[in-house]
């Protein structure tokens, strides 16, 4: 096998330079295929000794919506406006589980993969990301059943839908970043990854899945809506069963934080990488 | 015009690597809130692993550096391999460097052999389709064709290994880096192994090899590096770079990293060998004299002390022991600095490489008051050669002759 010329690689101490950065983000595309086979095979373990293999992307949404369709609209009467409440929430339910087992899943990437770390080099952010990826690829396959769902509860589908697309690279960008940021901190304070669970029921809450949003009190909304999933969870809904464009300023909200918050989140991540060897 | 300048692969400018260590104070685990985050401000103290290191290496070369455990052998491993960052200086890398590691822990146990070769082909910076071309001769090397779509759960322990090191084999690399890589596996992987480092040799790749195993450093190493508490002490041809190394004392290293020494009572300063006049650079060979000086120094008196030697060989097993336990006759130290010197009259180590292990300990205690692990690299040559796993000292007389009595 022939390589053309040799790479010349320079080793200095961390530094937050845009060259740093540049060089982080060439690197991590010579790695690209290290960043596919270990997404395609997170994908593949998590279904090979599971009895229901692919079936498990769907079932947590769905018995999620189911409880909560119990729980929110037969009990508590939770109003879902001119859908019935377990499309409602089932729309919601696939970004929400998305990002919470993302999100989950990678904050461990570093701590987990420590026998790794410290005994060869590849970009780190490669196992968040590919957490991240299979979180993705299960997005997909639960998205079928909400096709299903709609059919059957006769909910219309629109063209409005193709918004989904920039909705979901929204998403991505934002569980991306925050990923990133948690990997890197779980490595010192495994805190976060303690404090998981309860921060991801807080932020559920927080987000319009299992109430409509103009629900939320109009005091409470300017700080309500500093949160990102607001406008991604909202927009995702509304484009997708019920018909109507995304909400526009709060989708806006969402892409500027989660594109702007990417690249911070990425110095942050680079510059513990120098040391996360020391430290794992 | 001169020759064209030999073209530099590997270059160190001044590196330097500190490690921060929060001196936390015993305690029984039990810390209040408080007392954690009052910890984060602890004073640090500063550990320099490597300390303003400069070195060059030419394309074809191969370099061995040698040193005794905390010399920071392993962490310019691990600044070259690019797992951790230096804190000043620099260094650069002229082409693909791969380090020859046994990767088997990257492995997942519920995939196959054959989703684990491309999975941990990528981690080391392979390619898919690099991979693929090479599926077969990475199989045929590890000798696991057969189970190449069983899950490597099913796998031996030496399959394992074989096939961590097969992957890693098969990199083709400008630049190699060796880490004490010939101690797995048996005998024919070991030698296949070998093999290989021979290929890339011939085929002028540049390599790096950090070891103990001094016979291995000298049979292929072309220049060597000693260090010394993260210095380099010494660089030349092997010979007379192992010559000081087996001259110098071995510093004992308290790895502070490591808040394991709780009880600083006593504490081992440095070992040293010599022969039984305590002429230093004694030969090791087998069936020889040979003594170990441990200087230690002693904060609080001491009635009853134990002075130990462990040796263990490459695979990690005792093969013998010192002790001062056997005599019976106590030792009481008064506090100062102290030497103590085991005196051995006919080594029975048989020829290879070994390490020795120290520890000062009370007598009954569990714990040792300090105990250093792996200080000393002692390799045995051929002395009075014999069959078997060790030399027994033994005497011999000629009883009786019958008389060649004539008619």
């Amino acid at each position: 096998m022939h390589r053309t010329a040799r790479q010349v690689k320079v080793i200095q101490p961390p530094s937050l330079s845009l060259r740093d950065l540049q060089q982080g983000m060439v690197r991590l595309r010579e790695y690209g295929d290290l960043l596919w086979t270990l997404s395609a095979h997170r994908i593949n373990v998590r279904y090979k000794q599971s009895l229901l293999g692919l079936a498990w992307a769907v079932l947590q949404p769905l018995s999620l919506m189911l409880i909560y369709t119990l729980v929110f609209s037969v009990i508590a009467r939770v109003p879902s406006g001119a859908i019935p409440y377990p499309v409602f929430a089932y729309a919601a339910l696939l970004p929400w589980t998305f990002f919470s087992t993302a999100l989950t899943n990678a904050t461990n990437g570093l701590v987990s993969h420590a026998h790794l770390v410290t005994k060869v080099y590849f970009p780190r952010e490669i196992l968040p990301l590919s957490y991240v990826i299979a979180a993705l690829f299960d997005l997909l396959v639960a998205s079928t059943v909400m096709a299903g769902l709609m059919v059957y509860y006769h909910v219309a589908i629109t063209t409005q839908v193709f918004w989904l697309v920039p909705i979901v690279v929204v998403l991505a960008a934002f569980v991306t970043a925050i990923s990133l940021v948690f990997s890197a901190t779980q490595v010192r304070f495994r805190d976060i990854g303690m404090a998981m669970p309860l921060l991801m029921q807080l932020w559920m809450y927080a987000s319009p899945v299992v109430y409509p949003l103009d629900k939320v009190p109009a005091r409470f909304r300017t700080f309500y809506e500093l949160n990102p999933m607001v406008g991604i969870i909202e927009s995702f809904r509304r484009v997708s069963v019920l018909g109507t464009a995304p909400d526009m300023r709060l989708l806006g909200v969402a892409a500027v934080v989660s594109i702007g918050l990417l690249p911070l989140a990425y110095a942050y991540f680079k510059r513990v990488e120098a040391t996360v060897a020391d430290v794992i | 015009m001169s020759a064209p300048p030999k073209e530099i692969d590997l270059s160190f400018e001044h590196v330097s690597k500190r490690y921060v260590v929060r001196r936390e104070r015993p305690s029984n685990g039990t810390r209040s809130l408080l007392g954690r985050l009052r910890a984060l401000r602890l004073p640090v103290e500063d550990f320099w692993a490597v300390r303003d290191v400069s070195f060059a290496v030419e394309r074809g070369e191969v370099l061995g550096i040698i040193g005794h455990n905390g010399a920071g052998k392993s962490t310019i491993l691990k600044l070259l391999s690019s797992i951790t960052s230096p804190t000043t200086g620099r260094i650069r890398i002229n082409g693909r460097l791969s380090a020859l590691i046994e990767v088997g822990s990257g492995f997942h146990p519920e995939l196959t052999g054959r989703e684990n070769i491309f999975l941990n082909g990528a981690i080391l910076g392979m390619r898919r389709e690099e991979i693929a071309a090479k599926l077969d001769s990475i199989a045929d090397f590890a000798g696991i064709r057969p189970f190449l779509d069983v899950p490597v759960k099913r796998f031996s322990s030496g399959m394992y290994v074989r096939l961590g090191f097969a992957i890693a084999a098969h990199l083709d690399p400008d630049i190699l880096l060796l880490d004490e890589v010939l101690a797995v596996g048996d005998a024919a992987f070991q030698e296949k192994c070998l093999r290989r480092i021979g290929e890339l040799r011939e085929a002028g790749k540049t390599i790096v090899f950090i070891s103990h195993d001094l016979a291995a450093v000298e049979r292929i190493c072309s220049r060597v590096i000693l260090m010394r508490q993260g210095q380099i002490a010494l660089s030349g041809t092997p010979a007379e770079v192992i010559a000081e190394y087996q001259r110098l004392p071995a510093i004992a290293h308290h790895n502070i990293l490591e808040t394991a020494v709780a009880d600083s009572s006593a504490e081992i300063e440095s070992l040293q060998l010599c022969d039984l006049e305590g002429q230093l650079t004694p030969p090791v060979r087998t069936g020889s004299p040979l003594a170990l000086r441990i200087a230690y120094v002693v904060r609080r008196p001491l009635a009853d002390v134990v002075f130990e030697v462990l040796f263990t060989n490459a695979e990690q097993q005792v093969v013998a022991q010192w002790t001062t336990e056997v005599s019976g006759q106590a030792i009481a130290l008064q506090p100062g600095e102290g030497v103590l010197e085991f005196q051995c009259a006919e080594l029975g180590l048989i020829p290879g490489m070994y390490y020795a292990s120290v520890a000062i300990r009370e007598r009954g205690a569990p714990d040792a008051l300090d105990w250093q692990h792996g200080a000393l690299a002692l390799r045995v040559d051929p002395g009075k050669t014999v069959q078997g796993s060790f030399y027994m000292g033994h005497q011999w007389t000629l009883l009786a002759q019958a008389h060649a009595v004539g008619g």
